[in-house]
């Protein structure tokens, strides 16, 4: 991919220190434009999208861990979907669990806003395809959704 | 030969003789002395004998048509002074075609100028007898069914809802004299305040909506026996659907309605265990899998990384996630070690010195937050215990208090045994963060369900604490309002 002038903004909600650490390395090396932020729980994510204003500054990517304290995976896909609504920005939700529980397999699918469940560790090929999926750029939806 | 033969009767009477043959009904009379005897047509017919089949004679009467067990009744009837009024004799007599039967006779005695006289009637009251025979033997058979079964039965009036009546059944599971008359308020309270509302709601939907009801209630009995009785009822309607009375059973059931409940009790034991189980494999499988998940990332990551800078990063973390490795596998021993020294022997602890040892080991912790431990152990001292799970279990939950303190007060920890009943309690009780219960609930003592944004939360402690405590046939139970503190109250015993 060509670097573009508004890159993608890809959040990471994990407190997972040392897996962060390797996922920021691997988006580094698929060379994906993209700007990463990390919070280390759901509540400080849930945080951040009500204090953002700007549009532009809205993720395009989260990826998702489940168990996290203070606020967990599910805890912030409800607050998410009632933020939904109100943002004028496509968001892609992935989570990302070491999690092989059928459980939350079957609670992740039930959830609309999630896209998909991704195992941990994840793969290059993988996150490749999912930033690959993204829409075309910013300016782009900047012309879908207007500004 | 009959009393129209030898015509005894005489005079004004002589018109009543052909009436006396009519009958259905048999006379007799006997001679004390000339030992004579005579019978009325209608004896012989009452014995399906044609007019003169048999001898008419002393001897036939006693030894042929008499059964000789009656003998003694009847002789002695017409040989002592009978009173005025006494009541007929009931005997069998042979009859022609059906055997034995019964007989109602009156026994009148005369003395004359003709010698002493006994006479009397007799009437066939095989049918009477037979039913009384048989409804003694049903009585008799329905006593014996309902005391088997334990079961009585109980009937309440729509018009006087004032007064139940009960058979006797029901007063013998009540340890009643059964002379004793109940309201059914009075009988309402013999059963343990729970059920009595149970059952009084029970009985007004049944008057007021005619509906049955079927219930199982505890009954606390005069002697203050405790049992599990089944109580049935259904209505009884008037043609306008509206119920008149209540009619009804009560049914012991104790030793099934325990066995039930223990069964229950099992179930739930087993549930909550195989719940633990399957946490436990749980948090084996995503606790080692996010280990081992990260240790092959980062050295995926160490091969496609050049420079040593990097290489030396990655490496510092494949350390600690060795170290993380190594501890959670530490925490599983933990765990199975519990199942493993349950077997262990019991001893006494002493409770207060066990914690002072706890707290002297926690010194530095507590100091550091100007913690104040206040241990109050006066109402129960010592318990038997498996010592290393009690240490376990102060040491956890003490912990726990201090990690989770509020920053804004000084932090004060209480724990203190009491006693109720036969139980034994240990309550810990904090004025730290508190946590919210609505939001978590039972999670908290779930393994690695952590909280609080906190750097040493490992969500083992009150996991293994609850562990410990249930081994053991004791629950942990928690409060805690956000700001204000926590309370956990563990019964031991």
């Amino acid at each position: 991919m060509i670097a573009k002038q508004n890159p993608a903004n890809t959040w990471i909600v994990d407190d997972d220190s040392i897996y962060v650490y390797g996922l920021k390395k691997l988006i580094g090396m698929t060379q994906v434009d993209t700007l990463l932020s990390h919070f280390i729980n759901g509540l400080e994510a849930v945080n951040a999208l009500k204090s953002i204003k700007e549009d532009h500054l809205l993720p395009n990517i989260i990826l998702l861990d489940i168990n996290m304290p203070v606020m967990d995976g599910w805890e912030f896909m409800n607050e998410f979907a009632k933020l939904k609504p109100q943002m004028r920005k496509n968001i892609t939700v992935y989570i990302m669990s070491s999690s092989l529980d059928l459980n939350d397999l079957l609670r992740a699918k039930n959830i609309s806003e999630i896209t998909d469940y991704i195992f941990k560790p994840v793969r290059v090929n993988h996150l490749k395809e999912i930033f690959d999926k993204l829409p075309q750029s910013y300016d782009q939806q900047i012309l879908k959704y207007g500004a | 030969m009959s009393f129209s033969e030898k015509g005894k009767l005489s005079g004004d009477d002589i018109h009543l003789i052909p009436l006396i043959n009519d009958l259905d009904t048999g006379i007799w009379k006997y001679n004390f002395n000339t030992k004579e005897v005579k019978w009325s047509t209608g004896f012989y017919a009452v014995l399906d004998y044609q007019f003169n089949e048999i001898e008419c004679s002393a001897y036939t009467f006693f030894e042929h048509l008499l059964y000789h067990g009656d003998k003694p009744v009847l002789l002695n009837a017409i040989n002592n002074r009978l009173a005025e009024n006494a009541p007929p004799l009931q005997l069998r007599f042979l009859t022609k075609k059906n055997g034995y039967r019964w007989f109602e006779t009156t026994v009148r005695k005369v003395d004359n100028e003709h010698g002493c006289i006994a006479y009397g009637s007799l009437i066939n009251i095989n049918r009477y007898k037979h039913n009384d025979l048989l409804s003694a033997h049903n009585q008799t058979g329905n006593d014996d069914a309902f005391k088997i079964a334990r079961l009585g039965i109980w009937e309440i009036n729509a018009q006087n809802t004032g007064s139940i009546e009960l058979s006797k059944q029901v007063y013998d599971l009540f340890d009643l004299q059964s002379q004793l008359s109940l309201s059914v308020e009075e009988f309402i309270s013999f059963f343990e305040s729970p059920y009595r509302p149970i059952l009084q709601n029970a009985i007004n939907h049944t008057l007021n909506h005619s509906r049955p009801f079927d219930i199982d209630l505890l009954l606390r009995s005069a002697k203050n026996n405790m049992l599990w009785l089944k109580v049935k009822a259904v209505p009884v309607i008037n043609h306008f659907g509206k119920c008149t009375a209540i009619k009804g059973v009560i049914q012991d059931i104790d030793s099934e309605k325990r066995k039930l409940l223990k069964l229950e009790q099992s179930i739930n034991l087993l549930t909550d265990q195989n719940r633990r189980l399957q946490n436990f494999a749980y948090i084996v499988s995503h606790n080692l899998r996010s280990h081992t998940g990260n240790l092959q990332f980062m050295v995926n990551l160490f091969e496609q990384t050049e420079t040593t800078e990097e290489r030396e990063e990655i490496f510092s973390h494949i350390k600690t996630i060795s170290d993380s490795l190594d501890l959670t596998i530490e925490h599983i021993n933990e765990i199975v070690k519990i199942q493993t020294e349950i077997t262990k022997e019991r001893k006494v602890v002493e409770l207060e010195p066990m914690f002072k040892n706890i707290c002297s080991a926690l010194k530095n912790n507590i100091e550091s937050i100007n913690a104040r431990i206040e241990g109050d152990f006066t109402q129960c001292r010592e318990i038997s215990y498996i010592p290393a799970y009690m240490e376990s279990i102060l040491q956890n939950l003490l912990t726990n208090s201090l990690k989770y303190s509020h920053p804004d007060r000084q932090p004060i920890i209480k724990c203190y045994t009491l006693t109720e009943g036969s139980h034994i309690y240990l309550i810990f009780e904090d004025n730290g963060l508190g946590i919210d219960l609505d939001r978590y609930g039972d999670k908290i003592f779930g393994m690695y369900k952590t909280f609080h944004q906190n750097t040493d939360a490992k969500g083992i402690g009150l996991f293994i604490t609850r562990n410990q405590i249930e081994a053991l046939g004791g629950t942990i139970k928690v409060d805690s309002t956000v700001n204000i503190g926590t309370k956990f109250t563990i019964r031991l015993a």
